[in-house]
C-alpha cells in the first residue's frame, strides 16, 4: 500500500459511498477481538518512535496512548471484564457483550496533527470500521502516521477497516455523503466546524459524540505559587501545557488564576514563568505561524496594556509567547498562540463560580488536599470535565469532555439464556 | 525648545526634501531620531501608551533601527474612545476607516497641526506622481462624501486629499431617496464633452469605479474619450478579487471606458491610520515610501524585517501625526518587498507590492469558541 492510498484525496461522493459499502460489509462479516487491536497498536506505538516523526506535535503523546498499558484499563472500565478477549460477562441472570456500532465517521479538528489517528483508535478498539475525514492541512502528517501502522499490519487486519479521505471542508456534498453512511460519529473541533458537521443529515439511528469546542484554564493557590523551592518546576509544567498543540487544543490553558498572596509578588512569579517560557521556546521553537495569529498576538499585547491600570505583560519581540498579568475572576477570550493570561484573585472559588460550561480542563497546583476537594467539587458543578495536575492537562484519557471514548461506540447486547 | 517645537521642525525639514530622493542612510537616521522624539512626546501625553512602551522588549531610546522601535497593531484604533494624544476640545476632525459590514471601524482623531500635515503629506506624494497643475476633478462618488467637517470616512478623506489639484469638482454619483448611489450619466457625459481635450483628474474607490462606473458604461456601450484623464483609485481589491477581477482586467477596462492609456491609471495603497501617507504604484508597478515615512515588512513567524523578495506583514511608519500615536503601526495587510533601493523608476528607498489582507485562518481548533454557553462573554478588556 502506498502513502497516497492510506489517506486518499477524494473528489466524488461515489468514492465515499463505495468505501462505506465495503466497510459496512466488513464490520458485519469479520469480528475483530480487542486483543488483536491492542497488539497491533502496541507495535504501531513502537514504530512511531522513528526519528523522522519526532517533530510532529503530539506524536510522543500518541505513542503513549497506543500502549496496551494505557488502553487495556480503559477497555476494562468501559466495556467490562472479558472485553479484551471479546467475551461475555455476567450481569445477574443475563450476560452482556459489546458489539461494534458499525461504521463510524470521524471529523477531527484541523489543528491537531494526530487527532485523526486518535479518533480512529477509539472506534477500532470497539471493533468498528471507520470513515475518517482528514483535514486538507494534515494529509502529509497522517500519511506518515498511517504508513507506520501499515508497517506493523501488513496483512491489513486494521488498515482495511478504515478509509481515510481528504477533501476541502467546504465540499458539502462529500460531507453529506459521509454523514449519510455512518452509524455513529466522532466530531471534534471549534464552534463553527462542530456546528457545520452536526447540521449534516445523519441517519436517525446515528450516535453523535461531540468533543469541543472547549477551553481550559489553570489555577494555583498562594502556598503553591509562593513556594520558591518548587516554583521553577511548576512554571515548567505550565509552559509544557501551554506549548503543546500551540495552545490550540481544548485542553490548553488560556488563563492561569493565582490566588492572592500577601507574602509573594505575582510579578516575581511571572518573571520565573518568563524563564520557563523562554526555555520551552528554545526546546520547541515554532516552525510556522498563520499571519492572522501574529496579528492577534500583537493586538492582545497592546490592548491589554492600553486597557487600564494594574496590568503588565512580558513578551519578546517575536510572537513566540506572551504573558499578560492582571487581576480578576473573568477569563478573557482566548488568543491562543502561547498567550497566557495570569489573573490574580482573592479566592479561586470566585473564578470557578464564573465557569460557564465551556471550560473543559482545570489544571491545578494546590497544596492542601481538602482545599483541592472543595475546588474540584465546585469545578464539577460549574461544567468542568477534567481536573488534573498542572503539566498533565493534555494527557488524553477516558472520559474526555465528560464522555467515555469507547462505550458509546458499541452496542451492549444482553443475552438471557432460553434454557433458564 | 519644547519637544513639540523640535518635532515640528524635524517634520518641516523632511518636508523640505524631495520625497523620493533622500539617501537611505540619512533618511533612516533622521526618521529614527524624530520617531524617538515623537514616542517620548506621546508617552508624556498618554499614560496608557507610555505603559505599552515601557513593556516593549527594547527601550525605544536604545533602538538602533526603526525596526526596533515599539509599534502598535492597527486594531487598537477600533477602541472606544479613540486612542488620542489631545484633549477633546482640540479635536478638529475624526477620521473613520471603511470597515466592511459587521466590523468595527478604526477612528483617528486629528488636531489642526496633524490635519495640516496630513494634507501636506498627501499633496507632496500626489505631486510627484501626477504633477502640480490644477485641473477638473471627476469624483466617482456622491457629493455627500465630500463633507469636510466633523467625522469623515476613508472615502471622504481620500476624495478631499486631491481637492488641491482641482479647478472644479464634479461628482458622478447621486444619492437616491432610498439611500442608494446611482450613476448620473447625463452629468458624466456633459463633463466628458466639456473636458474632452483637457488634463483631468479622476478619483474613486476601486470597487466603486469598477461596479458602479466602468461596468455600467461598458454595458451601455459608452466610451468617454478623455485621453488626458488620470485615474487614481484606492480602497483595496478584496471585493474585486471575490469577483475574480484581475489588475490587468481592471486597468484595461478602465482605460477603455475613459479612452486613456493604461499608464494613466494609478492604484494606491493607504489607510486612515497612516494619515497623510499614500503609496501609489510607479510605472513599474511598485509602491514607494516618501522621506517622512517608512515601511517595514515583517516575517509573521519572527516579526523581524524580511529580505527583498519575501512577503510579510506591513508595518507603516510616519512622522506626521501628533494627535494620536500612529507613528509606527503594524497593519493587517501583507506585502512583498521588491527591493530596499534602486527601483528603475528612480525613486529611492524601499519598494514593495501589496499582497492582500492577512488571510483569516480556516479554523482555530477545538479551543475556538464562538460564544459562551450559559452566560454572555464578559470581556476583561481584551479586544
Amino acid at each position: 500500500m502506498i502513502a497516497s492510498e492510506l489517506v486518499q484525496v477524494v473528489d466524488s461522493t461515489r468514492e465515499i459511498t463505495a468505501a462505506a459499502t465495503r466497510l459496512r460489509d466488513l464490520v458485519r462479516d469479520e469480528e475483530i477481538a480487542p486483543q488483536t487491536v491492542l497488539e497491533i497498536f502496541e507495535n504501531w506505538s513502537a514504530e512511531l518512535g522513528a526519528c523522522e516523526l519526532q517533530e510532529i506535535p503530539g506524536v510522543a503523546f500518541l505513542r503513549l496512548w497506543l500502549r496496551r498499558g494505557t488502553l487495556e484499563p480503559i477497555l476494562l472500565r468501559e466495556l467490562g471484564p472479558n472485553t479484551p478477549n471479546g467475551g461475555w460477562w455476567e450481569d445477574g441472570r443475563a450476560r452482556l457483550r459489546a458489539f461494534p456500532l458499525g461504521l463510524i465517521g470521524h471529523w477531527p479538528a484541523a489543528n491537531i496533527d494526530i487527532q485523526p489517528a486518535l479518533s480512529l483508535t477509539c472506534a477500532l478498539l470497539a471493533g468498528n470500521c471507520c470513515l475518517v475525514r482528514v483535514p486538507t492541512g494534515l494529509i502529509d502528517v497522517n500519511r506518515l502516521l498511517m504508513e507506520k501502522l501499515h508497517a506493523v499490519d501488513r496483512s491489513g487486519i486494521l488498515t482495511r477497516r478504515f478509509f481515510a479521505a481528504s477533501f476541502d471542508y467546504s465540499r458539502m456534498d462529500l460531507q453529506q455523503a459521509m454523514a449519510q453512511s455512518v452509524d455513529g460519529a466522532m466530531i471534534w473541533g471549534g464552534a463553527e466546524a462542530v456546528s457545520q458537521v452536526r447540521a449534516l443529515s445523519f441517519p436517525h439511528w446515528s450516535r453523535l459524540l461531540v468533543f469541543g469546542p472547549r477551553v481550559s484554564a489553570a489555577a494555583m493557590d498562594a502556598r503553591t505559587w509562593g513556594n520558591l523551592e518548587e516554583r521553577t518546576t511548576w512554571c515548567r509544567r505550565i509552559a509544557r501545557d501551554v506549548w503543546q498543540f500551540d495552545q490550540q487544543a481544548c485542553s490548553s490553558p488560556q488563563t492561569l488564576f493565582l490566588e492572592r498572596s500577601h507574602a509573594c509578588d505575582p510579578e516575581a512569579f511571572v518573571e520565573d514563568l518568563r524563564k520557563a517560557f523562554e526555555e520551552e521556546n528554545r526546546a520547541h521553537p515554532r516552525q510556522q505561524i498563520d499571519p492572522s495569529l501574529t496579528s492577534a498576538i500583537s493586538l492582545v499585547r497592546a490592548s491589554w496594556l492600553l486597557a487600564g491600570d494594574g496590568r503588565s505583560a512580558v513578551f519578546p519581540q517575536s510572537p513566540d509567547w506572551t504573558i499578560l498579568l492582571g487581576a480578576g475572576a473573568t477569563m478573557p477570550n482566548p488568543t491562543q498562540g502561547r498567550t497566557l493570561t495570569v489573573l490574580v484573585i482573592d479566592d479561586l472559588l470566585e473564578a470557578i463560580s464564573k465557569f460557564d460550561g465551556t471550560l473543559q480542563t482545570l489544571g491545578l497546583g494546590i497544596s492542601d488536599p481538602e482545599r483541592e476537594e472543595i475546588l474540584t467539587r465546585a469545578a464539577g458543578r460549574n461544567g468542568v470535565d477534567r481536573i488534573v495536575k498542572l503539566g498533565r492537562m493534555h494527557v488524553f484519557s477516558s472520559p474526555w469532555d465528560g464522555t467515555e471514548l469507547i462505550r458509546p461506540l458499541v452496542r451492549l447486547v444482553r443475552h438471557v439464556q432460553s434454557q433458564d | 525648545m519644547s519637544r513639540i517645537t523640535d518635532i515640528e521642525q524635524g517634520i518641516d525639514q523632511l518636508f523640505s526634501e524631495s520625497p523620493y530622493d533622500m539617501d537611505s542612510e540619512r533618511r533612516q537616521a533622521r526618521l529614527l531620531s524624530l520617531l524617538k522624539n515623537e514616542i517620548g512626546y506621546a508617552c508624556e501625553k498618554s499614560a496608557s501608551y507610555a505603559k505599552y512602551i515601557e513593556h516593549w522588549p527594547i527601550h525605544f531610546q536604545c533602538a538602533e533601527t526603526i525596526a526596533d522601535l515599539p509599534y502598535l497593531p492597527v486594531g487598537v484604533f477600533k477602541a472606544n474612545p479613540p486612542l488620542s494624544l489631545i484633549r477633546s476640545d482640540e479635536v478638529k476632525r475624526t477620521l473613520t476607516s471603511s470597515a466592511t459590514t459587521g466590523q468595527v471601524p478604526s477612528r483617528i482623531v486629528l488636531d489642526s497641526a496633524t490635519s495640516r500635515r496630513m494634507a501636506k503629506g498627501a499633496l507632496t506624494i500626489f505631486r510627484n506622481f501626477i504633477g502640480s497643475e490644477r485641473r477638473p476633478y471627476l469624483v466617482i462618488d456622491t457629493s455627500e462624501n465630500l463633507a469636510s467637517q466633523g467625522q469623515i470616512g476613508a472615502r471622504g478623506a481620500a476624495i478631499q486629499a486631491l481637492r488641491s489639484f482641482a479647478t472644479e469638482i464634479v461628482c458622478s454619483m447621486q444619492l437616491t431617496s432610498d439611500g442608494e448611489s446611482r450613476l448620473d450619466l447625463d452629468r458624466v457625459l456633459a463633463c466628458a464633452a466639456q473636458w474632452k481635450n483637457s488634463e483631468i483628474l479622476v478619483y474613486g474607490f476601486t470597487y466603486v469605479i469598477w461596479t458602479q462606473f466602468v461596468q455600467r458604461l461598458k454595458q451601455a456601450g459608452i466610451k468617454l474619450d478623455l485621453p488626458n484623464a488620470r485615474v487614481l483609485h484606492s480602497g483595496g481589491w478584496k471585493r474585486l478579487q471575490e469577483e475574480a477581477v484581475t489588475h490587468d482586467a481592471f486597468n484595461s477596462d478602465v482605460a477603455e471606458v475613459f479612452g486613456c492609456p493604461v499608464s494613466n491609471i494609478i492604484d494606491y495603497y493607504g489607510m486612515v491610520e497612516n494619515v497623510g501617507v499614500i503609496y501609489p504604484d510607479c510605472e513599474y508597478g511598485n509602491k514607494h515610501v516618501p522621506a517622512f515615512a517608512e515601511v517595514i515588512v515583517r516575517d509573521p513567524l519572527t516579526l523581524a524585517p524580511v529580505a527583498a523578495g519575501d512577503k510579510g506583514l506591513i508595518q507603516v511608519c510616519s512622522v506626521l501625526p501628533t494627535s494620536f500615536p500612529g507613528f509606527l503601526l503594524l497593519t493587517e495587510d501583507m506585502a512583498e518587498v521588491i527591493g530596499y533601493d534602486g527601483c528603475s523608476c528612480g525613486r529611492k528607498g524601499p519598494s514593495f507590492r501589496f499582497a492582500g489582507r492577512v488571510p483569516k485562518a480556516e479554523v482555530r481548533g477545538c479551543g475556538n469558541l464562538e460564544s459562551k454557553r450559559r452566560r454572555q462573554p464578559e470581556m476583561a478588556g481584551v479586544a
